[in-house]
């Protein structure tokens, strides 16, 4: 018997939905004052419009749902969809307001590609778009890669247990300190030490490259931004290709890597012990996975002969591959040139990393590779009980901080989650070959989108489909979330229309 | 005690960017050795 949600749920419920989005409503002062700087009146106007919405909005919630009860885990979970779908609509506002996007969906679209650190872009004439405009796509990438609700969490929200299954809920299930508040803002200052680096090295690449300094250090941080988080928007519609710079290049490939490491294992080792690195089960999975993609990738591209040099290899190569495995979806080449120059073993090769992804607890989207190393481990375990005198007793063992022992409870998730990413890699393939879309292409595509990377074969763009488009946002939304809260708030839904 | 805290976070730092820069270095040489065995 399914239970009917009762007035004290929802209660609940819009009272900490009404917290994040009023924490969401603060950010957008960023762009605000930086367009005031700039005297680009007419997008603080935009924020201006938006700001008053999303305040009212929250306030309006907090107020009149307000209650003193702490979350339990079905609320927390809902609390934390419905925070993303509400920073898509609100997020997307300012951006329809610039008149650089087709429709309102168009900008919803870019809206969850930027909160869920995709990168895919529906964007008319981005060149053109104003400084503020541009800071605000990146900045929501930086909101939507530490968590929408990690903001909340961070300021708003004081460190209860339902804090705790907020967090969860947002794909984060490692707590680094023993208060999650602390583990929110440990976050956030690991971010922001990495902004200052990464900055100044990409501005400083960037000055190398002939860039005049305040755009340098402009593009450096936005750039920045879009790689730690691992999101892939640029601020030129050319992507990185755009810099023609191999340092910068270099640069950004450390960065997205970095962005691709767990955020545990960050606290570990500036904190504890930086050996960890060479033992860690992710860190070794992640080198692993990386070289044989990438081999895979490199056969492929060696059969069209498309990059005979090793430079230019690594240069188009390695830099998609990279970009791909991290999930970031940062180009040095364009989009057609994967159908024209790479060939079918070679995407596959990119659509394998996309797919896999980086550490949990990270910024990056995808199975990930705590996962895919729990597989390898559980099937090694296996194959060693059959090889292996029945009476043997079969210890399996990894280092994930400490060591610890190989059991069924975490194989188990690992393989259901790694299942439900297979079947939505799948089923937006199969939407798009709907749509008349060539297979490759559309798994590409839908890889893409559900493994939050943004790598773009030249599917996406404003004349595709709506129903693509809505496709593409349910599956980099859910990608992102890891299921559990999309799933927890479809059933909440039937529960409200079928329950007792 | 106090040069010892921001001493780890430099070296974990350190260590980040070097285990960045041996990815890099071990796909350079991948494609190194696929462009000379043609």
């Amino acid at each position: 018997m399914i239970l009917k949600p009762t007035l004290k749920d929802l209660r609940t419920i819009g009272y900490y939905l009404g917290r994040v989005i009023t924490g969401l409503g603060f950010t957008m002062l960023i762009p605000l004052f930086f367009g005031l700087l700039r005297g680009e009146f007419n997008p603080v106007l935009d924020f201006t419009i938006t700001l008053e919405i999303t305040l009212l909005l929250g306030l309006f919630l907090s107020k009149s749902c307000f209650t003193q009860e702490d979350l339990n885990w079905m609320q927390g979970m809902i609390v934390v969809s419905l925070s993303w779908l509400a920073a898509m609509f609100l997020g997307a506002v300012p951006l329809y307001l610039s008149g650089h996007w087709k429709s309102y969906l168009d900008a919803c679209f870019d809206s969850m590609s930027g909160f869920a650190t995709t990168g895919l872009t529906l964007v008319q004439d981005l060149d053109h778009l104003s400084m503020a405009h541009n800071l605000w796509r990146h900045l929501i990438m930086f909101i939507g890669g530490q968590g929408v609700v990690i903001i909340a969490l961070s300021f708003f929200v004081k460190g209860s247990a339902g804090a705790f299954r907020m967090y969860v809920g947002e794909a984060r299930d490692e707590r680094i300190m023993p208060n999650v508040v602390n583990t929110s803002r440990f976050i956030w200052i690991v971010s922001l030490v990495f902004l200052a680096l990464g900055t100044l090295s990409l501005g400083l690449a960037g000055i190398y490259g002939g860039m005049k300094p305040g755009n340098a250090f402009f593009h450096g941080a936005c750039v920045f931004m879009a790689a730690f988080d691992t999101g892939g928007f640029a601020p030129q519609s050319q992507s990185i290709l755009y810099y023609h710079n191999f340092l910068f290049e270099v640069v950004t490939i450390s960065i997205m890597i970095l962005g691709a490491i767990n955020f545990k294992l960050h606290y570990h080792l500036w904190m504890v012990n930086r050996r960890e690195i060479y033992k860690n089960i992710e860190t070794r999975t992640l080198f692993i996975t990386i070289m044989v993609t990438f081999f895979i990738a490199a056969l492929g591209l060696k059969q069209l002969g498309s990059y005979p040099g090793a430079l230019s290899l690594f240069r188009k190569g390695f830099y998609q591959l990279i970009s791909g495995h991290t999930g970031t979806g940062f180009q040095t080449i364009y989009p057609q040139q994967f159908m024209q120059d790479w060939s079918p073993l070679a995407l596959v090769g990119v659509i394998i990393a996309m797919g896999l992804g980086g550490a949990v607890c990270s910024t990056t989207g995808a199975i990930k590779m705590l996962r895919i190393g729990l597989i390898y481990k559980a099937m090694q375990e296996d194959i060693k009980r059959i090889i292996l005198p029945p009476r043997a007793i079969v210890v399996k063992k990894y280092h994930h901080i400490k060591v610890l022992f190989l059991e069924d409870k975490q194989v188990r998730p690992a393989l259901l989650i790694t299942l439900a990413y297979l079947l939505l890699y799948g089923l937006g393939a199969i939407v798009g070959m709907l749509f008349g879309y060539p297979f490759l292409d559309s798994l590409f595509e839908s890889t893409s989108a559900a493994a939050n990377v943004g790598l773009s074969c030249g599917i996406t763009s404003a004349a595709m489909p709506s129903a693509l488009k809505v496709t593409y946002i349910l599956q980099m939304w859910a990608g992102r979330l890891e299921f559990m809260s999309v799933l927890t708030l479809v059933g909440f839904v039937a529960a409200a229309v079928k329950g007792r | 005690m106090k040069v010892k805290t921001f001493v780890k976070p430099v070296l974990g730092i350190s260590t980040e960017i070097l285990y960045t820069i041996a990815i890099m270095l071990a796909a350079f040489l991948l494609c190194l050795l696929l462009t000379v065995f043609k």
